[in-house]
């Protein structure tokens, strides 16, 4: 142990080998245990209505076919809520991408009084159970005209704590005199926000779009609370709780995971290709917190 | 920092302030005042009338609404403490997996453990109530290859609650394991080469270095746990509907019950009251624990 770095790989080779194996041998239990359910859903929508009620079951489909997907689409409008989803997903983050760098920009380049006071109210919002507001909310959006409506799903959600949070975290790192020199150009305070601030910190601000995009593609109790059975705005996860009543006996199993399959689909996919902006974000709310 | 600026702070404040004063603070503040009042969440606000404690009277009363609260409250509780119990140990086992760098695989298998996160509820409620089938469910399948007997799962009062918490941190361990790692990378290596030239082996160097200093991280986890805990909703309101006999009617699901479905808003905000006091409650008592070790 001559050197203090590279210390665990000169423990592993004191190591005995049996150890490695054990080690191994757990994390592909759990791995297995945690995909188990993902990877049965859609080897499930895949089989034939006579796989699926085939004892002792089949655990892979034979000949994979799609025809579970075609008869989703005959119990649910899967276009149209998909397209509310995404309606309701993109325009949400939209207002949250700029509300929190707006508000973050604030809070960590401005000083003005009660700035600590403010800013540990919104944070202490973070915090607090969506059900706590639902009643008096329910009945301000119904008020204002807006409930049974994507607006009314999408406004009260424009701008939230843990956006301003990270976006402040961020922004404060950015050096005061690359703003001042823009000041010195004649740059408007927003322009100097959206120009100069905003691409230094671009990583943050996936992470942030990434998040409120998947947050609210998923969210369901408040859309289940202000849309009051309009069926036509439905986002994807509520059209497809439709299918829990088909989920007795082994019959429209097939039909069942293909539904579930679809709703998984766009978050999954989004996280696959940008989980290391996901990682990112989480470590930082909890560390730098 | 820059002075100077007060116009711009107030412009660039201005959208968020609002909006969440006006969609989070302000309802949160009527919930509070409604709880206090006779109202029907189908009138406006103008028509309720002030009954002082007579709502918290009823919820902890003995008549069916008291029943139906205190019940509410003691899954919630019991749904929340075996959520904590069998999350954070599992995130910190999975957290040391994923961290140590003798078997590769580690980034693949937080991959595979996370992303359960991105998955909606209503996918995991159709995934898992099949899982959980008595008769032709896969886990009771795979149990009678072991020679263990069908289990009732969600079908049975004493079983359906901790179904529901099962389902619950399949989904959400990833993301308590991610910040188990985040804990984990803060630790200085050194320090578990001089226990090791020092003797300690892996178990007291778990015990003496690892678990102390990742205190803070579990002390995080376990406040993000008992929120997302107190919350829980979507599988109760998409399985078990509070189901069978009440067993899973947690507190989230009973209050929109009340206050929304059944429109008694005063009765529902006087509920969302106590779970606002009982989840402060729950995490100052953490925090005092946590202190009290502190000082030791």
């Amino acid at each position: 142990m001559s050197a203090p770095t590279g210390s665990s790989s000169t423990l592993s080779r004191r190591r005995p080998a049996g150890r490695k194996a054990l080690l191994a041998t757990l994390m592909l239990l759990v791995a297995v245990a945690s995909a188990f359910p993902l990877v049965w859903m859609v080897l499930s929508s895949l089989k034939t209505t006579a796989e699926s009620m085939q004892v002792p079951p089949v655990w892979i489909p034979r000949k994979p076919t799609l025809e579970a997907y075609e008869k989703v689409a005959g119990v649910v409008n899967v276009s149209r809520s998909m397209w509310n989803s995404l309606v309701i997903a993109t325009v949400t983050t939209a207002g949250i991408l700029i509300t929190s760098m707006m508000a973050g920009y604030a809070f960590a380049k401005y000083s003005f009084p009660g700035r600590g006071l403010l800013f540990s109210a919104l944070l202490a919002t973070m915090f607090l159970p969506p059900i706590v507001t639902l009643i008096p909310l329910y009945r301000m959006v119904g008020s204002i005209g807006l409930n049974a409506s994507l607006a009314g799903i999408i406004v009260p959600n424009l701008a939230n704590a843990f956006g301003i949070f990270l976006m402040r975290q961020f922004i404060a790192g950015v050096p005061d005199d690359l703003i001042d020199a823009a000041r010195m150009d004649g740059a408007s305070e927003l322009l100097i926000l959206f120009k100069i601030v905003a691409p230094t910190v671009a990583p943050a601000i996936a992470a942030l779009a990434l998040f409120a995009f998947v947050y609210h593609w998923n969210s369901y109790l408040w859309p289940l609370t202000v849309l009051q059975g309009n069926a036509d705005s439905y986002p994807i996860v509520i059209s497809l709780s439709r299918l829990l009543s088909y989920n007795r006996g082994a019959m429209n199993t097939g039909l069942v995971m293909a539904g579930a399959t679809l709703a998984v689909l766009p978050p999954l996919i989004l996280f696959v290709f940008l989980q290391r902006f996901f990682v990112d974000s989480i470590v930082s709310s909890a560390v730098k917190g | 920092m820059t002075n100077g600026y007060r116009a711009s702070a107030g412009i660039m404040l201005a959208p968020a302030v609002s909006l969440i004063g006006v969609f989070i603070l302000l309802p949160m503040l009527l919930t509070v005042w409604l709880s206090f009042n006779d109202w029907s969440t189908q009138t406006p606000f103008s028509e309720a009338h002030f009954v002082g404690l007579a709502n918290f009277h009823d919820i902890f009363g003995p008549t069916s609404v008291g029943r139906d609260f205190k019940g509410a409250l003691v899954n919630t509780a019991i749904y929340t403490a075996l959520s904590v119990a069998i999350i954070l140990p599992l995130s910190v086992l999975f957290g040391l997996l994923v961290h140590q760098r003798d078997v590769g695989g580690g980034t693949l298998l937080r991959t595979v453990l996370f992303s359960t996160y991105m998955v909606p509820m209503i996918a995991v409620a159709l995934v898992w109530s099949k899982l959980y089938s008595p008769s032709e469910g896969p886990f009771n399948q795979m149990l009678g290859l072991v020679g263990v007997g069908p289990q009732p799962w969600l079908s049975s009062p004493r079983s359906a609650l901790i179904s529901i918490v099962l389902l619950n941190v399949w989904q959400q361990v990833g993301y308590f394991t991610v910040l188990a790692i985040a804990g984990l990378t803060q630790i200085p290596g050194s320090l578990y080469e001089a226990a090791t030239l020092d003797g300690a082996n892996r178990t007291e160097q778990f015990r003496y270095i690892t678990l102390p200093l990742l205190r803070r991280t579990l002390l995080f986890s376990a406040v993000i746990a008992i929120i997302n805990a107190v919350q829980v909703f979507e599988p109760v309101a998409l399985i078990t509907q509070g189901g069978p006999v009440g067993s899973t009617n947690v507190l989230t699901y009973h209050i929109r019950r009340v206050g929304i479905e059944r429109a008694q808003g005063g009765l529902g905000s006087a509920m969302a009251v106590m779970l606002m006091l009982s989840l402060i409650v729950a995490v100052c008592a953490l925090f005092a624990i946590m202190n009290r070790k502190d000082d030791e």
